[in-house]
């Protein structure tokens, strides 16, 4: 089973690498397009198939066309299927829209609600905290080399005077050097 | 005592109504479930409200009769299938009928020209003659994919085939459409310039 899925996986995995090589929109296909005649003709003629698809997808129907419908097709089936109260609200029924459209516009304040939690959640792990014990280290670092570099005194004296200031003053005075 | 025989009898009745009612309440929950998708469908294929609404009657009648009255073990490849077969005999006969009154009556209005080569109508009318051409197993998937919008993966299971092979009939179905509108664009060019 587990095998199966495995599969299944990398086979999709497979069409979506294939479908981004070979599609199209592809750079190089893009650039045999351009030279050559024959594809040019044939893209013209998938394009128009597109084209028509396009236009019969856009083409819009009555609101009321599922209704007419429901009501036509209930009126050939059972007399007491005709009579439930199932087929009394099929009969009034008005299309709804897709639930991925519905909750469409609510996209914006998840997004937000979400960006709040994950800052909340970084903050309960502590990713913050080890933020500026980083910072820490990172100073402890440039101390140790300047150390190494220059004259210890006055390392000394530049990290002394530095101590109490923020991290980006510290970082400042050491690129003045 | 014939009272009594009488409301048993109406007992009776009362008992193999219900179940009658009962047993074929599906019909309305398939109708409540995949009537907007369908209705959608048809309407790409045909075109015409009044088509639609005869195709879907249509649909659910032979759903209300298929197999001695018992529900399919799959309702919806099963209305998709039958409501695809009904829409497209519809077009066939509606193409077949056009050609009849236009070789009737040639008139230059019947005729497409160049003009109207990306006439947003004539290309719907042109492809939808196309689809109702194609061998069945590449109409099935172009309507289900293209026109009822559905996944490859349901369309798969609908059509009893992979969704790797639904993929690859739907780029031969693209294939031979473009050809067969190229075909007609030029005949019907043709037919333009010989008039």
């Amino acid at each position: 089973m587990n095998t199966n899925n495995n599969c299944k996986q990398i086979r999709n995995w497979l069409y979506k690498a294939i479908e981004n090589c070979f599609s199209l929109n592809a750079d190089w296909v893009q650039n045999h397009i351009a030279n050559c005649p024959k594809c040019q003709r044939r893209f013209v003629t998938i394009g128009k198939v597109n084209l028509a698809l396009s236009a019969i997808k856009s083409q819009p129907h009555n609101l009321d066309l599922l209704m007419r419908a429901n009501t036509q097709a209930i009126c050939v089936l059972k007399h007491s299927l005709r009579q439930t109260p199932k087929a009394q609200k099929l009969k009034t029924i008005l299309p709804q829209p897709k639930k991925l459209e519905r909750w469409g516009k609510y996209t914006h304040s998840v997004a937000n609600v979400a960006a709040c939690i994950a800052i909340l959640l970084l903050m309960k792990i502590g990713v913050f905290s080890s933020v500026d014990k980083l910072q820490a280290e990172g100073q402890k670092v440039i101390e140790q080399y300047y150390a190494a570099h220059v004259d210890n005194d006055l390392v000394d004296e530049l990290f002394q005077k530095d101590a109490g200031q923020s991290s980006s003053t510290n970082h400042r005075g050491v690129m003045a050097i | 005592m014939f009272g009594k025989a009488v409301s048993y009898e109406l007992i009776w009745d009362f008992t193999i109504s219900g179940t009658v009612d009962e047993s074929q309440r599906w019909i309305l929950s398939a109708m409540q479930r995949y009537g907007q998708e369908l209705v959608t469908m048809l309407w790409r294929m045909l075109g015409n409200e009044q088509d639609v609404c005869d195709a879907y009657q249509n649909t659910f009648l032979q759903l209300a009769h298929c197999e001695g009255r018992q529900k399919p073990e799959h309702i919806k490849a099963y209305i998709f299938r039958t409501a695809g077969n009904v829409a497209v005999s519809m077009l066939r006969r509606k193409v077949a009928e056009r050609k009849r009154l236009s070789k009737a009556a040639v008139t230059r209005k019947s005729v497409s020209s160049p003009a109207n080569e990306l006439d947003s109508k004539y290309l719907q009318e042109n492809l939808r003659c196309c689809i109702a051409e194609l061998p069945e197993h590449l109409r099935n998937v172009i309507t289900l994919r293209d026109l009822a919008e559905l996944p490859y993966n349901q369309i798969g299971r609908i059509l009893g085939i992979s969704s790797a092979t639904a993929r690859v009939y739907r780029c031969k179905a693209v294939q031979l459409l473009a050809a067969w509108m190229s075909k007609k664009n030029k005949k019907d060019n043709e037919n333009y310039e010989y008039k």
